[in-house]
């Protein structure tokens, strides 16, 4: 009788560790998304757009497999858990790289920003220089209009860089500083065909 | 007897381990098996998709395919809580074959608009920097107000943002630029062209203003002068033939003819030197009165007022001179024409009372001009 039951118990406990070995890895799926999350705050989708991407197609294909294997008796996760701590370096990663090209962007905006301040005094130095006769007028009208639209538009950036969006018041500022170089090169060919120096 | 018990005991193990292992079989066999690989595949479609940036340029379609991606696996998700032999997995290979059909869609038609945004950009661009560049190269001497030439600024700005963002591939951003700055460009060139356009239309009078002064010049072997105010111009001829040209400054309302007192507008007409003032008796170094306003301005005055067009108050203008004190390189006197002091010294010396002075707005007409 006692040998039995044993026999029964043990057929019980081969078919319970059999059927539940493995269990869903679930606090290292938090964990990695919980870092894709940090790493979409850290502004990736706008700094390292492709790395983003490619992170959350990782993850994603993790979650599949993962999903499949609760789908089968004999569960191992023994993989997928190795795969979500690659996920969750990566997305790590991803972050620190967004804060690296952040800061790198903002540099680069901050440098224009002082570059071009230097290049808009040279214009409003050289433009009553301008050569008097038919060409003077109304292209010193011109040239006015557009000194102070570069203006508005540098006043526009540092707004934008202010609110710490350093990609959009790069694109600003750039555009700005090539306008305001073509018209310091303008004026300086004018300058020097007439023969003025400056 | 004790071996028999041992036999007893093996053969009883074998037949529970055998319905085990037969157990074991029926569930693995014949459980409903779930649409890996469709899932699979529709997640590689979304990554493609995501990869020809559908996000941005099939916007909807890619939302649509991720949520049917999601909700392929939130179903999955759901299903396996089930007991195994009641699960149905239609609904997640359904959702996962509508995500990959999105997805593929969105993807190609991304790979099409990226293509299309492009030549239309380039396009775009292209005719806005013609416009821009044309604006330069016909209102350099016209005068434009100041309101327009901020229009024209901000439009050029805008143009030189979306070409930034068109280098960067951001095309969306880049549209948006694109469209603010042609409304600006085009409204203030057309504007401006048709102003000019209609200035001009007076050419064929002006013409002939000038014709007759040269021939008069000619048929009487003297001076006569012409302005020209477009090409700011003193055109000094004798006996027909261009002898001096010099550069003048006008009034800043110069386009037109001078219709009231004040206007700061340079007359349109044929003149003669009614009077000639020397160093000591004009501010204005040297200076030649002419005979504005002459019966035709008066009387154009009078249909003026007469037509309510100006008011009864107004009153006609006069004391147009060519006079020095010239080359500020701006159009700032009351409607006068000015020289250099060295360049009146010049016209002085050979003008008389009497000499024909014709000004008109241009001696080219408007397509040469921009020729």
């Amino acid at each position: 009788m006692k040998n039995k039951v044993l026999m029964g118990l043990a057929v019980i406990a081969m078919v319970a560790v059999l059927s539940s070995c493995g269990k869903k890895p679930q606090a290292e799926i938090d964990a990695a998304n919980a870092a894709i999350e940090a790493a979409k705050t850290a502004e990736a989708a706008v700094y390292v757009p492709a790395e983003l991407a490619a992170v959350q197609d990782s993850l994603n294909a993790v979650t599949a497999d993962i999903t499949a294997k609760e789908s089968k008796l004999f569960k191992n996760f023994k993989g997928e858990t190795a795969k979500l701590a690659s996920v969750l370096t990566l997305a790590n990663k991803v972050a620190a790289d967004a804060a690296t090209k952040k800061e790198e962007v903002k540099a680069e905006a901050a440098n224009l920003m002082t570059g071009i301040k230097t290049v808009i005094d040279e214009n409003v130095k050289l433009i009553p220089k301008l050569p008097r006769g038919k060409e003077g007028a109304a292209v010193i009208e011109q040239i006015k209009a557009e000194v102070a639209t570069v203006d508005a538009a540098v006043v526009e950036a540092k707004g934008l860089f202010d609110k710490g969006s350093y990609m959009d018041a790069l694109n600003k500022v750039k555009a700005a500083k090539e306008k305001a170089d073509s018209l310091n090169a303008e004026v300086k060919e004018v300058l020097t065909k007439a023969r003025i120096k400056f | 007897m004790r071996i028999k018990k041992i036999w007893k005991r093996v053969i009883i193990s074998i037949i529970i381990l055998g319905f085990f292992f037969l157990a074991v079989f029926l569930l693995v066999r014949f459980t409903p098996k779930p649409p890996e690989e469709k899932v699979a595949y529709a997640r590689i479609a979304l990554s493609e998709a995501t990869s020809s940036k559908a996000d941005t340029y099939s916007k909807n379609l890619y939302r649509e395919a991720k949520a049917m991606y999601d909700s392929a696996i939130i179903n999955w998700q759901e299903e396996n809580k089930h007991f195994i032999y009641f699960r149905n997995f239609e609904k997640v290979a359904s959702f996962a074959e509508l995500s990959a059909r999105k997805a593929e869609q969105s993807a190609k038609i991304s790979k099409n608009n990226v293509t299309d945004l492009n030549i239309y950009l380039k396009q775009k661009i292209d005719k806005l920097n013609n416009i821009a560049e044309q604006i330069d190269k016909r209102f350099s001497y016209y005068p434009l107000s100041s309101e327009v030439w901020k229009r024209i600024s901000k439009g050029k700005m805008l143009l030189k943002e979306s070409e930034v963002a068109y280098r960067k591939g951001q095309y969306t951003q880049a549209k948006f630029k694109v469209a603010d700055s042609e409304l600006l460009l085009t409204e203030s060139y057309e504007k401006a062209n048709t102003d000019l356009k209609e200035y001009f239309n007076s050419y064929p009078v002006w013409k002939n203003w000038a014709d007759k002064t040269i021939r008069e010049s000619r048929q009487n072997q003297s001076y006569s002068i012409i302005i020209d105010k477009y090409s700011r111009k003193c055109l000094v001829y004798l006996g027909g033939i261009k002898k001096y040209e010099y550069h003048v400054e006008l009034g800043k309302n110069w386009v037109g003819d001078k219709r009231v007192k004040g206007d700061k507008a340079t007359p349109e007409g044929m003149y003669k030197i009614i009077k000639k003032f020397g160093s000591n008796k004009t501010k204005y170094h040297k200076a030649l009165l002419i005979d504005y306003p002459n019966e035709k301005d008066k009387e154009e005055f009078k249909k003026e007022i007469a037509s309510g067009t100006l008011p009864k108050s107004a009153k006609i203008g006069n004391l147009i001179e060519i006079h020095g004190d010239g080359g500020r390189g701006i159009d700032w006197t009351e409607g006068c024409i000015a020289l250099t002091d060295s360049e009146m010294d010049v016209v002085f010396k050979i003008a008389n009372e009497g000499t024909p002075v014709t000004i008109v707005g241009s001696m080219v007409n408007l397509d040469q001009l921009l020729d």
